[in-house]
């Protein structure tokens, strides 16, 4: 398929599909819960609530690091689906988080920065398992370019079951759930009120909210990359590995900051990397 | 005077970069005799000047390894006596002139920046301080003028001569304040330059030995196994240089000299020769196990010096640490050797240069302004210093932040280090986290705003700011322009060394100024002044005191709000991490040496 | 537009609640009720939330809270008093240490009686919330630019029971103020209001969707009687009162006197009424507490 027109698909597609899934998520944890849930368009209803709600903040500049943050997210996924360099979206994906740390530095409140640090933490969790995992899937492909890796002709996560775990579990991480949702819980569970999120409102929050999405099915296409050589198994799994995430989620209880850091490192170090050695000694 | 020369730096600068090269200068009219023996004269000068030196001190380290390099230099002359053949002392290629012009514009520019600092450090900040700028400012030419022997000498004996002259430059500039501690700091990077020192002429004898020769060319294309130790020694030579592990103290014990010392000496030049010799003999090395271990040598010093950086609130500690960390990092490449590493290590070396450089000077305004090196002191810098704290944020993000220059650079070091020795990794992607998170918490503190703040009247002087305005632009420039740079300097070096060259590519590039333009129109989102948002108080569980940022507390008193970024004390500890630095560091050299006298 | 009935986002403040109705609050999330298929998130951050869910009743030290955190919920917000003390201050109304319900620091939406109040009288309380925050936001929508501006209009018959609500909440504060509960508008009803309607013309001040001042005028035959002057606490200061007393002469062109009458401890009222051109012209004692200041303008 050309790379402009999965571009576009991923542009107009990837919120719907990431709200959906979001919705999926909250009704999923709630039937473990022994609840009814919300309906799954609730984070459609949430975000257009939010889209009129008035713009409150502490500062004006917080909201451009916020609005930067979204494009720069649109353009990380952007780039991964239309096949691009994959070292190159990683790195785009980091400035971005680097944007949505700003921001809430901006807003200077103690609860917002203490989740900006979190946050900063939690990134330094999971990247270098990040980073691995492309390594890996160069090693094993022989390209970085992800139309490369997705046509490639074996189940890579064959070949990289180490670094598959690993990812898998660094996506704990990323898509903010327990035990290492430190800078925000989008639960009622809260520790630090809102953390990160706290000091935005209105519409830079939808745009939060939004730019989410958007990591998550960006992320999700990542997993999708380690089965793309059986693509309906690969969606498959990829939607096996969020429900997953969703039941540890509802499991496990919030993790110090100390724990997240030292297990991802861990878990990263054997994993990941003892992965990267067999590969590299099979060469 | 100051600015006059600076100014012939410039034009001689750039008008020599944009010549063809490689060049030959063989024919110019430089009477090799005399200028051989002036050498001598100059250095027996030096080596009598250090022995002075060590001897006042009792600092038998210094005596010994300063009597050793003059024996290994007497057994040379024997060896070679006035015979010496290398048909080239000067060579110009375009590597040479990428650090010349880093050397010409970088230094250029601290020098006229120190005008004004050195003024206000005279005359406010440390008035207790003699005051010798004289004595300075004639060290810091006299410095560049080695840097630019160092990086356009072929034949070996001049290049250990400039060598020597950045090292006692070094050491007479640490100890500018001549405090207990700067002299203690001084003592202590004169040891293990010297102790580079040493191996570097060790390094010529053993080389001449083999082949008669002295050209560093003829070096990097010889045989390996014949020049093998040489190169080793060589490394090693640049090793002390780099300040890599183990031995980095020097360059963090030098910390206590006055800013344009540390810009220039420790950050973007001197150090860079360390690097500039590894990344030159990395043709000599690639390959083999030595190779391994300076490229192990640079790795760990990466990765330790990266997660330090993170330990410590002190401004310039940090910026040291991410100076040695980033050393470590063209360390690796020049370790591994491939045309690949050397493509991403010199454009790191070019990045670094200008971006730390940038920061290193904002620093030391700062501290004159702040009267503290503490980053948490920092906080609200954007208000209250608003020029420099944009200019600082330039620096950074030009040091952690894609599309920026640092991010290509680790982009083309980890594709190297990918195809070449996979398992190397683990330091880059342990490292270059670790790095992420020291920067992105210092530009928030420049970032937030907890208390109303007042600008501060006069930021910079006129010589300051043409330095940082003028740096902010190139750091800009370089990094808008690097496939510019990388075409015209580094691929045909590289090609011309390897024959082949590594390359970003259309489309990365493509995608890297998309990137960048996007982050530009990030200045742009002021302009709406905030439009349709309403300000309010941040979120103090409503206990908010009204026109403060304090909140009241239980009892009705009133308590301020701080904020201070995490250091991760419990986890990472500065002093366990250097031991394992210097633990690890010798054990690797160690290994090095023994490998090559195998 | 959808959205803003489908996702109502709580902040939860105990004022000084017994924490009875407090825990009903939070039953409401448990899996027997189950608000959240409502879409109903209790966020802890005011400016995350739509629904401020206030219980207890009002002491000194919450006043500013309720206020500061008022301020920070973005428009259009809607309050909910959930249980008898934040809505009058329930059984402990006569305590040294409590001024009122909820009402008297901030403009309440939706009262929710009980004691503890049942969770699904509070989920029937937000339920009626969420209309109210959509009839601001239609008003707000409506008028584009009116966000934090207060608009000056007639009432309407419909608008009584607001008005009312507001007297009442008014009534209360000044009755903080003097230490005695006699003043004749407590005892005031509905249906008296809405009769007065005919009689009367009533104007109101809208921030935001929501009426948070009133004035009612009077021709008898030969001069204006203004009574019924009424400004939300929370609104109080910001010249308002100032504002509906221009209005209200407005309203009556070419009338030669207007007369109205003020308690004796409402100083800037006093001031204001000065300062537009009023006379004192005669003094009244109501009860030992309160004695009534009679003021006359004279219009040429």
């Amino acid at each position: 398929m050309n790379p402009w027109l999965r571009l576009i698909i991923y542009l107009v597609a990837a919120p719907l599909v990431g709200g959906l899934l979001a919705g999926w998520d909250r009704r999923l944890s709630a039937r473990m819960q022994s609840r009814r849930g919300p309906p799954i368009f609730q984070p459609f209803y949430d975000v257009l609530k939010l889209w009129q709600k008035q713009n409150l903040a502490v500062c004006f500049a917080q909201n451009y690091y916020i609005f930067f943050f979204l494009l720069l997210v649109i353009f990380t996924g952007g780039l991964f689906f239309a096949g691009s360099d994959l070292l190159l979206v990683i790195f785009a994906l980091t400035t971005a988080s680097i944007f949505f740390v700003l921001g809430a530095y901006k807003a200077s409140s103690p609860f917002s920065f203490i989740g900006a640090e979190r946050e900063l933490i939690q990134i330094m969790a999971y990247e270098p398992m990040v980073l691995l995992t492309a390594i890996g899937m160069y090693m094993v492909t022989k390209t970085f370019y992800v139309h490369g890796i997705a046509n490639h002709s074996d189940l890579l996560v064959l070949a990289l079951p180490g670094v598959f775990l690993g990812f898998v579990f660094m996506l704990e991480i990323k898509f903010r759930k327990s035990p290492f949702d430190l800078s925000s819980s989008h639960h009622a569970h809260q520790e630090l009120v809102r953390g990160i999120t706290t000091e935005f409102s209105g519409r830079t929050l939808a745009m939060i909210e939004v730019a989410h999405w958007y990591e998550t099915v960006f992320l999700l296409g990542w997993v999708y990359l380690f089965f793309a050589s059986s693509p309906i198994f690969g969606v498959a799994m990829a939607l096996v590995v969020y429900v997953f995430t969703v039941l540890v989620d509802n499991v496990f209880a919030r993790m110090k900051w100390q724990v997240a850091l030292g297990s991802a490192w861990v878990v990263t170090a054997v994993l990941g990397f003892g992965n990267i050695m067999v590969l590299s000694f099979q060469r | 005077m100051v600015v006059l020369v600076t100014a012939t730096v410039y034009v001689g600068s750039i008008a020599l970069a944009s010549q063809p090269a490689p060049m030959d200068l063989g024919d110019l009219p430089l009477g090799r005799h005399g200028i051989h023996e002036g050498m001598m004269i100059v250095e027996l000068l030096m080596g009598v000047y250090i022995l002075y030196v060590g001897v006042r001190a009792r600092h038998f380290l210094i005596v010994a390894l300063m009597l050793g390099q003059g024996a290994v230099m007497a057994w040379l002359e024997s060896l070679a006596g006035s015979g010496v053949n290398a048909a080239h002392a000067l060579f110009v290629d375009k590597f040479s002139l990428v650090m010349a012009l880093i050397n010409g514009l970088v230094g250029g520019g601290i020098c006229l920046y120190a005008l004004g600092y050195m003024r206000e450090y005279h005359t406010e900040a440390h008035r207790d301080v003699p005051d010798r700028r004289p004595l300075f400012f004639a060290l810091l030419f006299v410095f560049m003028g080695a840097m630019f022997g160092l990086v356009f000498a072929d034949d070996l004996t001049w290049l250990f001569f400039f060598w020597e002259i950045t090292t006692l430059c070094s050491f007479l500039l640490i100890g500018y304040t001549q405090t207990p501690e700067a002299r203690k700091n001084a003592l202590r990077a004169l040891v293990m330059n010297l102790a580079g020192g040493l191996t570097f002429a060790l390094a010529i004898v053993f080389f001449y030995r083999n082949t008669h020769s002295l050209g560093l060319q003829t070096l990097i294309h010889s045989k390996q196994a014949v020049v093998l130790l040489p190169a080793a020694l060589l490394c090693f030579a640049g090793i002390t240089k780099a300040a890599q592990c183990p031995f980095s103290s020097w360059l963090l014990g030098a910390m206590v000299a006055p800013t344009p010392v540390s810009a220039l000496l420790h950050s973007s030049t001197m150090v860079k020769a360390g690097v500039y010799l590894i990344i030159r003999l990395a043709p000599a090395i690639s390959g083999t196990t030595v190779g391994l271990m300076v490229a192990l040598v640079g790795g760990g010093t990466f990765l330790v010096g990266s997660l330090a950086a993170i330990t410590t609130p002190e401004a310039k500690r940090v910026l040291a640490y991410s100076t040695v960390a980033n050393l470590g990092l063209v360390v690796l490449c020049g370790g591994i050797g491939t045309y690949a590493a050397v493509w991403a290590g010199i454009l790191l070396i070019i990045f670094h240069a200008v971006a730390k450089c940038l920061l290193f000077l904002c620093v030391g305004v700062v501290e004159h302004k702040l009267h503290s090196r503490n980053i948490e002191d920092m906080s609200g810098l954007i208000l209250y210093m608003p020029r420099v704290a944009v200019m600082m944020l330039i620096g950074m993000a030009g040091m952690s932040l894609a599309p920026f220059g640092m991010l290509i650079s680790k982009w083309a070091v980890l594709r190297a280090v990918v195809d070449a020795y996979p398992l190397l990794c683990i330091f880059i992607v342990f490292g270059s986290t670790a790095t992420l998170f020291f920067w992105v918490k210092w530009m928030g503190k420049l970032v937030e705003v907890v208390r109303p703040q007042v600008r501060v009247v006069k930021e910079i002087s006129l010589d300051e700011s043409i330095a940082l305005y003028g740096l902010s632009l190139v750091t800009f420039l370089a990094c808008l322009f690097f496939p510019f740079l990388s075409s015209q300097f580094i691929e045909p070096y590289v090609t011309g060394v390897y024959g082949q060259s590594a390359f970003l590519g259309r489309g990365n590039t493509i995608i890297m100024v998309i990137m960048m333009m996007v982050v530009m129109l990030f200045p742009l989102s002021f302009l709406s002044h905030g439009r349709g948002v309403k300000l309010v108080d941040p979120y103090l569980g409503g206990a908010n005191v009204a026109g403060s940022p304090g909140f009241t507390g239980s009892g009705g008193t009133i308590e301020n709000v701080t904020m201070q970024n995490y250091y991760l004390g419990g986890v990472l500890n500065e002093i366990w991490l250097s031991r394992i630095a210097v633990a690890g560091g010798a054990a690797l050299l160690a290994v090095m040496i023994t490998f090559a006298i195998l | 537009m959808r959205g803003l009935k489908q996702s109502p986002w709580i902040l939860h403040y105990d004022a000084s609640s017994c924490n009875g109705c407090d825990i009903e609050t939070l039953a409401c999330l448990t899996p027997i009720y189950d608000v959240e298929r409502l879409g109903v998130l209790n966020t802890g951050n005011p400016k995350h939330a739509d629904i401020f869910l206030v219980t207890g009743a009002v002491n000194e030290q919450s006043k500013a809270v309720i206020q500061n955190l008022y301020r920070q919920l973005p428009e259009p917000k809607v309050v909910v008093a959930v249980g008898a003390c934040a809505a009058s201050g329930g059984i402990f109304r006569e305590c040294y240490n409590i001024s009122g319900g909820v009402d008297i620091v901030v403009p309440v939406d939706v009262y929710v009686p009980g004691c503890a109040a049942r969770p699904e009288a509070i989920i029937d309380g937000v339920v009626k919330g969420l209309a109210v925050m959509e009839e601001k936001q239609t008003i707000l929508a409506s008028a584009r630019g009116s966000i934090d501006k207060i608009t000056y209009s007639r009432a309407r018959l419909a608008d009584a029971g607001f008005i009312h609500a507001l007297r009442k909440a008014a009534g209360q504060a000044e009755a903080v103020l003097y230490g005695d509960d006699s003043f004749p508008v407590l005892d005031e009803s509905l249906q008296d209001l809405q009769n007065e309607f005919e009689q009367k013309v009533f104007l109101k001040a809208v921030i935001n969707g929501k009426i948070i001042g009133s004035i009612a005028g009077h021709w008898d035959g030969h001069t204006v009687n203004v009574d019924g002057l009424a400004v939300h606490p929370y609104f109080q200061n910001t010249g308002v009162s100032g504002r509906l007393l221009m209005e209200i002469e407005q309203a009556f062109q070419g009338m030669k006197q207007i007369e109205t009458r003020v308690g004796n401890k409402n100083e800037p009222l006093q001031k204001e009424l000065l300062e537009l051109g009023y006379q004192n012209f005669k003094t009244e004692v109501f009860t030992p507490k309160i004695t009534w200041i009679y003021l006359r303008k004279e219009r040429t």
